[in-house]
Order: structure tokens, then sequence, then C-alpha cells
């Protein structure tokens, strides 16, 4: 019993692990400073009710996880901000024109549902923000798969990139964010300037990251499209959708994604060409979230696959270990 | 040997009891469930062409292998019901063609689009009634506004749009071909 | 056999979607408005009373060996008759519940009652059971849709009631149902298959925690009487 009740509390990562005084409120606080200039960014694209959708959307994941565990008598969780979190990076990934109530909605199920019935932190196997997102672009498909800007319907990049229309925004501007979007996928500088404090903060490690986008990058140029160069092709996959942002902010979620070095960029490149698949043969022009989800239900199993030999034991060991457990199998059958 | 024929029989008895009751049932409701349908038919005509009868005419142009039915709507043109592929699964739509290979009206009969995007196509509401009025006197060159013609497509939902209006030319051409 | 406890049995201790778990799938597929829950749960409780009438009076004469067989023949049998039934007189309710009518023949709840109960017990005690059972999938079936309807489409008794004119049954299933809020504001995934998985999963955990707290409170009271009686 006492030997079990250890290796829950060591394997938690890829060894060797060591000892920090982090903790999770800290990494979460990262978090939100991290995606600062890009909620600041939306705020001066989008105006006031930008702002009102973050603030509103984060007090209502708070309060969901707080009546949540109030209601069930657990432990209040509440001040290590993940539920915060979750509520910030849901309307990050929502199109501006989305009612308050909409994003309220979106919090109750990624809180309660997808986090807190599987246990809470750490436990969920989906990406809390990002189902939150799926439930609410199936329920109100008619509201959520358009981009309004002052209640006109705006086409996003990648609506005219994978419709036959000529596209009308330069690579300049898809980059420093003169698009419609997401509040969070407009400007991928201001992501880059985010995902540049939460590396050098050692919140996330940059393979994922870099694995996600540079599968995007690498598909779209090979396959290309007509009527675009190559190169601006897949420099415009990778800044005008939601690839940037939610390949850094989403995809590096501890919880739902592989612990193994080798795990994490084949979980990476998985998203990358799932996201491409969507875009080029589905029927919604952007996938990456759809893309988190399926991959996140992998983790578990990719994770299982590339467990490699424990610190400090040499290959043939390794390599004997292996073997005896397979004729162990073998004899007991 | 005896006793598999014995199950034999038992099974045999049965099924034919449940067969005959089944023979009896289906000799009563027949007639009924006809009707039913041949009301449902010509009330989903009615709507896109009135006419007294609807007869359906031999129809099997290899050409056309989206067209399911053909019906003459007595003097007043056709109606052409066909299946094809929207953006989600496949739509079953009929369509009212007069004399003149003009359209008269559209009915989406079966269809399973994105709730709030494609199926508005088929909605009651003002989105769906004035997306299909569109369809009313087009003829064969009938195409969406996005590639010249006079179709406005329904918010977010080009694919269904441009299925239905080249299922809509597809029928006329059907039509046609009847000569 | 005492009815009372049957009739538990059938609605609470032993339902057949909440505690058996059987005959899901139609329940999650259909219950998406009122006038689909109760036509397919009367549906099932005509079917069920009836194979279970059949199946208990012949139960003497079916050998073992085919009794698979011969169930499956008899309930096809009623399926059929009901689909031509419901067909002929409500069309409306054959279009909505589509190729779920066809495949009450292997919703495992009447095979299972044949099976568990049947083709063991008297026609009387059978009748019962197949109205009890009937009952209980009906009732989940109705909690069902009017959960799913009011959060996928903000509505109530769609089909089923129709308020334009006055407050009025609809069995004809044209009725537009009450609107509680704008369709609009309704998560139409709820409507959805994913939204059947849903809401059955909260009433079954609803459903065990009812019963574990009636469990605990039972053996509480039975401890206090022992204690009292020493």
């Amino acid at each position: 019993m006492n030997e079990k009740k250890e290796r829950m509390i060591f394997d938690v990562t890829y060894q060797p692990q060591v000892r920090t005084v982090r903790d999770t409120q800290r990494i979460m606080l990262d978090v939100i400073v991290a995606t600062l200039p890009i909620v600041g960014f939306g705020v001066y694209r989008y105006g006031w009710h930008a702002l009102l959708l973050v603030v509103s959307s984060m007090a209502a994941a708070v309060f969901f996880e707080w009546a949540y565990r109030r209601l069930l008598k657990k432990s209040i969780t509440i001040d290590d901000l993940s539920a915060a979190v979750t509520g910030l990076l849901l309307v990050m990934v929502l199109p501006p024109q989305t009612p308050v109530w909409m994003a309220v909605i979106g919090d109750f199920f990624a809180i309660v549902i997808v986090k807190q019935l599987y246990g809470g932190i750490g436990k969920n196997f989906l990406n809390p923000a990002l189902a939150g997102r799926a439930f609410l672009t199936a329920s109100y498909s008619g509201v959520l798969t358009v981009v309004m800007i002052d209640g006109v319907t705006a086409a996003t990049p990648l609506g005219y990139m994978y419709s036959d229309t000529p596209m009308p925004f330069t690579l300049a501007q898809s980059f420093f964010g003169a698009i419609p979007g997401s509040i969070g996928e407009i400007s991928s500088f201001a992501i880059l300037a985010g995902a540049a404090y939460l590396i050098a903060r050692k919140v996330i490690r940059w393979r994922i990251p870099l694995s996600v986008i540079g599968t995007v990058f690498l598909v779209s140029l090979i396959f290309g499209h007509s009527g675009y160069g190559n190169l601006e092709w897949a420099l415009q996959n990778v800044c005008a959708g939601g690839v940037m942002f939610t390949g850094i902010f989403m995809a590096t979620d501890y919880a739902t994604s592989p612990v193994t070095i080798n795990g994490q960029v084949i979980y990476g490149i998985g998203i990358g060409l799932l996201t491409m698949l969507i875009r080029y043969f589905g029927g919604y022009a952007e996938g990456c979230s759809y893309a988190i989800l399926i991959m996140n239900l992998c983790t578990w199993a990719i994770d299982k696959l590339c467990h490699r030999r424990q610190f400090g034991v040499s290959k043939e060991e390794f390599f004997a270990q292996k073997r005896a457990k397979k004729n162990a199998k073998k004899e007991a059958v | 040997m005896n006793k598999i024929i014995r199950l034999a029989l038992v099974l045999f008895a049965v099924s034919a009891i449940v067969a005959g009751v089944l023979g009896v049932v289906n000799a009563l409701t027949a007639p009924v469930i006809d009707a039913q349908k041949q009301a449902k038919t010509a009330a989903a005509f009615a709507s896109i062409l009135e006419a007294e009868r609807y007869d359906e005419i031999d129809f099997s142009n290899p050409d056309f292998p989206t067209v399911l039915t053909v019906h003459k709507a007595g003097d007043a043109g056709y109606v052409v019901t066909s299946k094809f592929s929207g953006a989600q699964g496949n739509i079953t739509m009929a369509v009212g063609v007069d004399n003149d290979f003009k359209c008269t009206g559209i009915s989406i009969i079966e269809h399973a689009e994105t709730s709030g995007l494609g199926a508005n196509a088929a909605s009651t509401g003002d989105v769906g009634v004035n997306f299909r009025e569109q369809f009313v006197g087009q003829d064969e060159s009938i195409a969406l506004s996005n590639n010249g013609g006079s179709i406005d497509a329904l918010t977010g939902a080009t694919i269904t749009s441009r299925a239905i209006t080249e299922a809509v030319a597809t029928s006329i051409w059907a039509v046609e071909s009847l000569g | 056999m005492n009815r009372k406890k049957q009739f538990t049995e059938g609605l609470v201790t032993n339902n057949p979607v909440l505690v058996q778990q059987i005959g899901m799938c139609a329940t999650m597929a259909i219950t998406t408005t009122l006038f689909n829950g109760v036509g397919m749960g009367l549906s099932v409780l005509i079917i069920l009373t009836c194979c279970n009438v059949v199946i208990s009076a012949i139960r003497k004469m079916i050998p073992g060996e085919i009794r698979l067989a011969i169930f499956v023949v008899v309930i096809a049998g009623f399926v059929t008759i009901v689909d031509m039934l419901l067909k002929a007189f409500v069309p409306a309710l054959s279009e909505a519940l589509g190729v779920f009518i066809p495949l009450i023949v292997v919703n495992c709840i009447i095979i299972g009652r044949a099976e568990a109960f049947c083709q063991k017990m008297p026609v009387k005690d059978s009748f019962f059971d197949g109205i009890f059972q009937g009952i209980g999938y009906t009732v989940v079936l109705i909690a069902m849709c009017v959960v799913r309807e009011l959060l996928g489409a903000g509505r109530f008794g769609g089909g089923l009631i129709d308020v334009s004119n006055g407050f009025r049954f609809t069995l004809d299933g044209t009725g537009a149902g009450i609107q509680i809020f704008p369709e609009s504001y309704g998560a139409s995934i709820m409507s959805l298959p994913f939204g059947g998985f849903l809401t059955l999963g909260f009433l079954i955990a609803a459903m065990q925690y009812a019963l574990k707290k009636s469990e605990e409170k039972k053996t509480k009271k039975a401890e206090q009487e022992k204690e009292a009686e020493k």
C-alpha cells in the first residue's frame, strides 16, 4: 500500500524530475499575464464588449467551480486560478460578437461537466475551454460560426482561403491582426509575445507549439493552393487562423497533453495534420480546436507508446526487463 | 433426429401463425397506408406546383443519376424529386418545373444539414421561406450570387446553398431532356 | 405475486432503463420532443405487454433449445403489427420515430423480460409485468424528453400540446408546444445524440444516488430496531 502511494506521488511526469516551489497558482497567473497583450489587442479591435466578455466569462467560470465544489462538499479550489484561466481561454476562441450569456453557458459546460465531473483540475481528459467551445459551436452554430464586427458579417481569412474567392488580406495584416476573427486568434504578433513570456518563465516547453505550427506550415507548404505562392500560402495558414493561439495556449495544457518528450512531438504533429485535413477537406474553414480535442483523447495511448527507460537504468537492463516481461506473459498464457 | 424435426416443426408453426396474423393486418392497413402516402405527396407537391393530379412517369436517364422520380403535374408542368449530397448528408428535394422550363418552387423533403446553418434551407421560418422563394421563376442558368447568379446563399452555408442551386438546375435539365 | 412490489420494481428499483440499463439506444435517439417520447413509450408498452402475455401463455409448449428464436418471431410479429398500425393511423409519429419502431424488435427490454420473467411466470403476472415495466420505460423517456426539449429548444410538449387556440392536445403531432424561452437561446446540441448521452448519464446518476440513499436509510433503520430489541 505504502509503495503504491509513493508511486502515485512521483509518477507524474517523465523522469528525471526536479522539485521547485512553483505551484498551480503561479503557473496560471503566468498564463493570464501572457494573454494580456492578446486581450489588450482584442479590446483595441473590438471595443468594450470584448473586455466585458473576458471579465464575465472568468467570473462565471470561477463561480461555477466554487458552486460545484461547495455543493458537493469538496475542498474549494478556485484560488489556484485554473478556473479563471479556463474562462479566459474560452472567450479567446469565440467570435467577438458572442453574447455574454452564451459564454456563461460555455463556462458551465467546461467547468462542471468537462472538468469537475471527472474529478477537477488535472483529471479532465479534454481541454475544458475547447470542449466548452465545441459545445457552444454545436449548440448555437448560427451565431458562432460567423464573425461579426459592428453587426456586419465579416469573412475570415480562412473563409476566403478555402473558398475560391480571392483573399483581400496581406500577410502583414494577418500577422499583426488587421483581420476579422476570434479575440484570441487575430494578432499573431501579440500571441508570439505571450508565448515568449510563457517559454521564458518555463510554463510551457517549445516542443508542442513548434510541432503543431511546424506541421501546419510544412503540410501547407507542400500541398499549396491554386492562386497562392506556396510560401505565402503556408505563412497565411499559420498566421491567419487559430493554429498559433490554440497550439501555444491550448495544446500545451498539462492535464491533456502527453508527458513524454517523444509523445509531445507526436501529439503536436497529430494536431497539425488533423487541422490541415479539416481545413482542406472538412466542412468548417478552421479545425484546430477539433484537432486538439481529438488528440486529447489519444494522449493516454501516446504516453503509453512513448514510455521510455527510467533514469539510471542502462539500455541493456531496459531491454532485458522488457524481454523478461514478454516471456512471463507468454508463460502465463 | 426426431428431436430436431420436432423443434423445426414448433418453430415453423409459430412462424406460420405470426405470418398469418401479419398478413391479415397488412391486408387491413395497406390501403390506408397507401392513401396516407398519396395525400402526403400531393400535399408536398401542391405547394410548389399546383395541379389536379400527379402521375409518375418513367424516367431512367443515366445522365441524371441524382433524379429519383418525375411526376407529370397535369398540364402545369413537372415535379422532379432528386437526392443529392449537401454539406453533411444527402438532401432529398422536390422541384416544380413549368412548361417554359422555369422553376415554380422547391420543397426540401429530407436533409441532415447543420442546424442553424444549412438546415435553415428547410426551415419554416422567414430565413427558409425567403431562401426558397428566390428560386421561383429561375431558369436553367440559375447560380449563386457569388458565381454571377441571383441566388443569395444562406449565411454560413454556402455548400448547402450551392448544392440546392445545382440540383434545381439539374432538375430543369432533366425536364428539358424529356422533350 | 405482489402487484405493489411489481409496480415499484418496474418504475423504480428495477427500472428497465435506469437500473437494468437496457433498451438505451432508442432512449437516446428519439427523446427530442414529448410527442416522440410518449409515442415510443406507449408503443413499447403495448408491444411488451402483448409479447409478455403470448410468451407466458405458450411457455409450456416452447422447447428450451429454440426459445430465443421463438421469442424473436413473436416479438417481430407484434412490432410489425404496431408499425403498420402507426403508419396507417398516426403517420406523424411513424415518421418521427422512423427506423426506431422496427428496431423495437431488437430492444433488449422485450426479449429481456421474456427471458427473465415470462418464461417462468403465469399469464396474469406477465401481463402486469409488461404494463409496469412499460410504464417505467415511458416515464424515463418522458423525463428525458422534457429535459432535452427544454434545454435544447426552450419548449415543453412539442407535437403533443398546442396553445395557439387555447390549450389542447394534438394527437397528430402538429402542436407547437409551449415555448418557455425563445428557441434561439436553446442549446441545440441537447437535441442531438450527445444531449441524449448527457441527459441519460445524469438521470442514471440521480437514480443510483436515490437508491443508495434509501438503502442507507433502510440499513440504519434495521440497526436501530436491532438495538431497540436489545
